[in-house]
């Protein structure tokens, strides 16, 4: 097949110039990515809801971003009296460090002639890489939690708790949903990773061979779909914004950060978090700086520097993704949010992991096929039982939970001050409740809410 | 890839009296999370007593069988003839205990609700109950188990967590006094995650000296590996350090008091029997077959701790005026008597007797224990449980039967011949003065003595003086409790008058010594 | 250890660019004093004194951490198994099967006891 591209022992020989160099590349990369991402962002959203967007700065309004990033270091910095100096100024760094520190393991490209060297276009790889992003990603939580802390304000210390609890839940499932794909790859390393969806195997189905697609999101949508929901929890991002829900929390852990460099930072956190959970879900699930299908016919496109192009391109759509769904999203509620976290993301992604190492262990040279099946079918049928009874109590106690409410709401309405609480009837003309016949006016016409 | 990895071998067979008992926990934890609310006792109470009846069961059979010379499970847990004797000796009294725990009087309906608070008032209405008690003694009888079992210092310390964190729950779930109850959980569970600390401590150092965490080889690698001394004594310190604090030994005994008087008294009387049996059998683990080669470095160490232990634990005791708080030092200053048998090692047949005799002290001690705090759980006032010395002057005038299993129990604490403490006591001396221990032998003595002071004061408290007016009253016991009490005053009894088939059947389970 | 050098490289350019950042904001910027810009911001209303330290707050979060943890070890189990798979072999399933179960025992217990209800 073509060229699977450098693995881990192609790491560690660059020089140190060569190593610089590329960390600036990255950096650099990222920064001129936020500053166009939150353009992109802008633009795509008001053209989703039939608005220009930035126009004046620049052409197209390209340099909208560059202009705020200018206006947001020349406006005045403000730090409350009342804050804990040192955490204060602290969590912003340790909010944006990490992010950076991410990157360092996504495969840009196979391995190009660079200086008269042969390197990869990968800052390094590690037989943990994996792990690493996932690491980079709990501590900016310790960014979050201390910001919120270091602020000592109500609503920053409940946003960071909030944003924090909400972080973490949604880290397990990402991390779970990562498991099939280790199971299939037989290691963390991002590059060896992205190697082995380089060519897919073939399907022998009575005398023919079907090939099957090589990238992980085919053999394993589950997954995928699973680390989709989790990529816009774990950047707080729409629908799961709530950290900075405006109409609760004001800004949530950064209400104190309220202008100057300092919100820039969490700023550029967030959208190289972004871009993070989009190089991941390339790399791991998108066969990474790997050419799609029909460009890969072509032999040269997985060589040279040309994967640098394949990589940006999906990374544009994946960040087009996030737009799309903050375009079209409600927020979530943050009972929801958790509840969707830890009672379906969850146990839905161990079960599937288990079947997806089932089908692996199927697959397996010399194995008791009969034996396997006999033990899933018995754990499968126990999960079932053990299910039934608890969805019934769960429905139980849902149903209970509905009447009690139900009760309360027929006591408000027989009685409104019920509890105490000075509350207007319910049958007022402007709830749109039901009017006594004799109080309506003959000639009077309703005028429904959001009519002009 | 590089070759399967081989699948281990795990002599479930072996393992089974464990297996049992952590099955049924979980199975427990299965009931609280499925069963409603009123079956709930129901179902674990029975599940509890035929799991450790079960195990119990697995255990003598196992031991009929033959004791096997091999470690199980690769080399992680060894069951010996040590080790069968420990597990049936703390099953046997983790099950009295669970008969002590039925009556869920003890118990707190809302352990997080604040005390005094509506909610806590609630739940008292609601007739609310921590069922979750029983899953969690069984994980800690299960730690228990696996404790003194683990030939491996990595499986030993998973066996002291899973021993110790639901008894850190256990102990803040006292349904009177609950701010004394929480802070005695909150003491434990501090200090107890510091001793845990320690011991992990010590075992990283050791494995950097021995390069395994293994005891047998870790005791090969105390003739073979030189020049790294600093690692040796350092780690061995400090998994002393971790074992000494779970059995209770000056100068980390600063817990015990706290813990046994806030925890539920059924509680307290397991950690006073089952926990002290494990800690014994692991500590005796750990110091004779991994660090075995090393006795001439422990010994004088021991041999400190050892006096110091029964000295502060007889002096103290005579100063306390809370009954829970005296029979703490006393358990204090039996951890350090049975110290003693620890250092009487030498020549084979010299570690049999010792081992046999702290065998035999555990068992006698432990039902004795388990007695005397049944009995604490009897004499109650408006106020619960009346824990006051003075509440209990003149007992021996209103309920003579009671007072009179008490001071029995005493006797026995205090190793009056015709008791099972003396032949405890006797049989642990005995190996030390044949073991060239003989000061620690008069220092034993004269502690004992000390600590009969005590012991009989609160029998002259009981039967000569006046009651008072007030005084607490003696609840009917439950079936639970009189079976507990009844026994216990047996086992104290027949063990003091007919002590032979016991001490046999300590010292063949000795025979063999432990297994490397 | 070569591997790790360039995560350094890419740390010492990022913290350098943030700290820099956070540290030339109160020059870069005018300054105007008002005692009200100074407080905490509070949509308006006198802010609420805050405890040093923080003070209490929902033991909830607390929970959910703890269930962090529980579960995070989980996936630090689950990941070396998924790589060493194919070594493994059926022990490997039966055995993460085993363990899966017995995490999950807990878990229905923490739903049943409403510790994965916000309300």
């Amino acid at each position: 097949m073509n060229n699977p591209g450098p693995t881990l022992s192609d790491f560690g020989h660059d020089p140190l110039w060569i190593t610089i160099i590329k960390a600036v590349a990255i950096f650099v990369f990222l920064m001129l990515g936020v500053l166009f991402g939150v353009w992109t962002e802008r633009k795509l959203i008001s053209r989703m809801q039939h608005r220009y967007g930035p126009n004046r700065a620049g052409k197209f309004g390209l340099l909208q971003s560059v202009a705020d990033g200018l206006k947001m270091g020349l406006k005045e910095d403000i730090m409350p009296r009342t804050v804990d100096k040192v955490i204060y100024l602290l969590a912003p760094v340790i909010i944006a460090v990490p992010a950076f520190l991410a990157f360092s393991v996504v495969p840009f490209g196979p391995m190009v002639w660079m200086f008269g060297h042969r390197t990869p276009l990968q800052l390094t790889d590690l037989p943990v890489a994996v792990l690493l992003v996932l690491a980079t990603a709990s501590i900016g939580v310790y960014g979050i939690v201390l910001a919120g802390w270091g602020s000592r304000s109500p609503y920053a210390v409940l946003g960071g708790l909030r944003s924090a609890a909400q972080v973490v839940s949604y880290e397990i499932a990402m991390g779970l949903s990562f498991v099939a794909v280790f199971l299939n790859a037989g290691t963390l390393s991002t590059s060896e990773i992205v190697a082995k969806q380089a060519g897919g195997g073939t399907w022998d189905i009575l005398g023919l061979h079907i090939p099957t697609p090589s990238w992980y999101v085919f053999s394993l949508i589950p997954s995928f779909l699973i680390y989709a929901v989790c990529m816009l929890g774990e950047t707080n991002r729409v629908p799961f914004d709530l950290p900075e829900g405006e109409g609760e929390l004001v800004g949530g852990f950064h209400t104190e950060y309220s202008s100057s460099l300092k919100f820039a930072m969490f700023m550029l956190a967030e959208y190289v978090n972004v871009f993070t959970v989009s190089a991941m879900a390339i790399t791991l699930f998108f066969g990474g700086w790997r050419a799609p299908w029909p460009i890969s016919l072509w032999d040269g496109a997985n060589t040279g520097w040309w994967p640098l192009l394949w990589f940006f391109a999906k990374l544009v759509i994946a960040f087009g993704f996030f737009v799309w769904v903050r375009a079209s999203l409600p927020r979530v509620r943050y009972d929801q949010l958790m509840a969707f976290g830890w009672k379906v993301l969850i146990p839905l992604n161990l079960v599937w992991i288990l079947l997806a190492a089932t089908f692996k262990a199927l697959r397996l040279p010399e194995t008791d096929r009969m034996g396997i099946m006999a033990f899933g079918a018995v754990v499968i049928i126990v999960a079932f039982v053990v299910w039934l009874r608890f969805d019934t109590v769960n429905q139980r106690r849902r149903e209970a939970r509905a009447a009690q409410v139900e009760e309360e709401f027929e006591q408000l309405r027989e009685e409104p001050a019920a509890g105490g609480f000075p509350v207007p009837a319910l049958d007022l003309p402007h709830y749109h409740g039901a009017v006594p016949a004799a109080r309506v006016p003959t000639d009077a016409k309703e005028v429904t809410s959001g009519s002009n | 890839m590089n070759g399967t990895i081989e699948a281990p071998t795990i002599e479930y067979a072996l393992l089974a009296p464990m297996l049992v008992v952590f099955g049924a926990a979980i199975v427990g934890v299965l009931v609280e999370a499925f069963a409603p609310r009123y079956l709930r006792s129901a179902i674990h109470l029975p599940l509890t007593l035929l799991s450790l009846a079960g195990a119990f069961a697995l255990a003598v059979w196992q031991a009929l069988k033959g004791v096997p010379t091999k470690p199980a499970a690769m080399g992680a847990v060894a069951v010996d003839g040590p080790a069968l004797f420990i597990w049936g000796t703390i099953l046997v009294l983790a099950f009295v205990s669970v008969l002590l725990i039925k009556d869920e009087e003890h118990f707190v309906g809302s352990a997080a609700a604040l005390p005094g608070s509506a909610e806590e008032e609630q739940s008292l209405v609601e007739r609310a109950a921590h069922t979750e008690v029983y899953p969690l003694l069984l994980f800690a009888v299960g730690g228990m188990l696996l404790f003194p079992a683990a030939n491996d210092l990595l499986v030993a310390f998973v066996a002291l967590e899973v021993m110790s964190l639901p008894l850190y729950l256990l102990c803040g779930l006292a349904r009177r006094r609950r701010l004394l109850s929480q802070e005695a959980a909150v003491k434990y569970f501090l200090l107890g995650a510091f001793s845990s600390a320690f011991f992990l401590y010590g075992t990283a150092l050791l494995y950097g000296y021995a390069g395994s965490v293994d005891l047998a080889k870790i005791n090969l690698a105390l003739g073979s590996v030189g020049g790294q001394d600093t690692l040796l004594y350092i780690g061995a310190a400090m998994l002393g350090v971790g074992l000494l604090f779970k059995i209770g030994a000056a100068p980390f005994q600063a817990w015990k008091p706290d813990v046994y008087q806030g925890s539920p008294t059924p509680i307290t009387a397991l950690m006073a029997s089952g926990t002290l049996v494990a800690a014994f059998g692991a500590l005796l683990r750990v110091f004779w077959v991994g660090l075995g080669g090393l006795d001439w470095d422990w010994r004088p160490v021991f041999y400190g701790v050892a006096i110091l232990t029964m000295v502060v634990g007889a002096i103290l005791a005579i100063t306390q005026t809370d009954i829970k708080r005296m029979l703490a030092y006393s358990s204090i200053a039996h951890g350090g008597f049975l110290l003693v048998g620890v250092i009487a090692t030498g020549s084979a047949a010299q570690n049999t007797a010792a081992l046999s005799g702290l065998l035999f002290y555990l068992v006698a001690y432990g039902f004795t224990t388990v007695g005397a705090f049944a009995v604490v759980t009897m004499v109650r006032d408006a106020g619960g449980e009346a824990w006051h010395l003075s509440r209990w002057a003149g007992l021996g005038k209103r309920s003579p039967l009671l007072a009179g299993t008490f001071a029995f129990f005493l006797l026995a604490f205090a190793g009056i011949p015709l008791t099972s403490g003396f032949f405890g006591k006797y049989a642990v001396f005995q190996a030390a003065v044949s073991g060239g221990a003989l000061p620690l032998v008069i220092v034993g003595v004269v502690a004992s003595a000390v600590a009969a002071f005590f012991y009989v004061r609160v029998i002259v408290l009981m039967f000569f003086s006046d009651p008072a007016a007030d005084g607490p009253s003696v609840v009917l016991p439950s079936r639970g409790t009189a079976a507990v009490v009844g026994i216990a005053a047996l086992a104290t009894v027949v063990l003091g008058v007919f002590p032979q088939p016991l001490l046999d059947l300590a010292h063949s389970a000795a025979q063999s010594l432990f297994v490397r | 250890m070569e591997l790790y050098v360039p995560i350094l490289v890419l740390a010492v350019l990022a913290a350098g660019f943030a700290v820099f950042s956070v540290g030339i904001a109160p020059f870069t910027g005018p300054k105007r004093w008002n005692r009200a810009k100074l407080d905490a911001y509070e949509c308006g209303i006198e802010p609420t004194p805050q405890p040093v330290g923080g003070g209490r707050f929902p033991l909830k979060y607390m929970i959910t951490a703890m269930l962090f943890i529980v579960f995070d070890i989980e996936i630090i189990f689950l990941y070396p198994w998924a790589v060493a798979f194919d070594r493994l072999g059926v022990f490997g399933l039966v055995e993460m099967v085993l363990f899966i179960v017995t995490v999950l025992v807990a878990y229905a217990y923490v739903w049943r006891r409403r510790g994965l209800d916000w309300d």
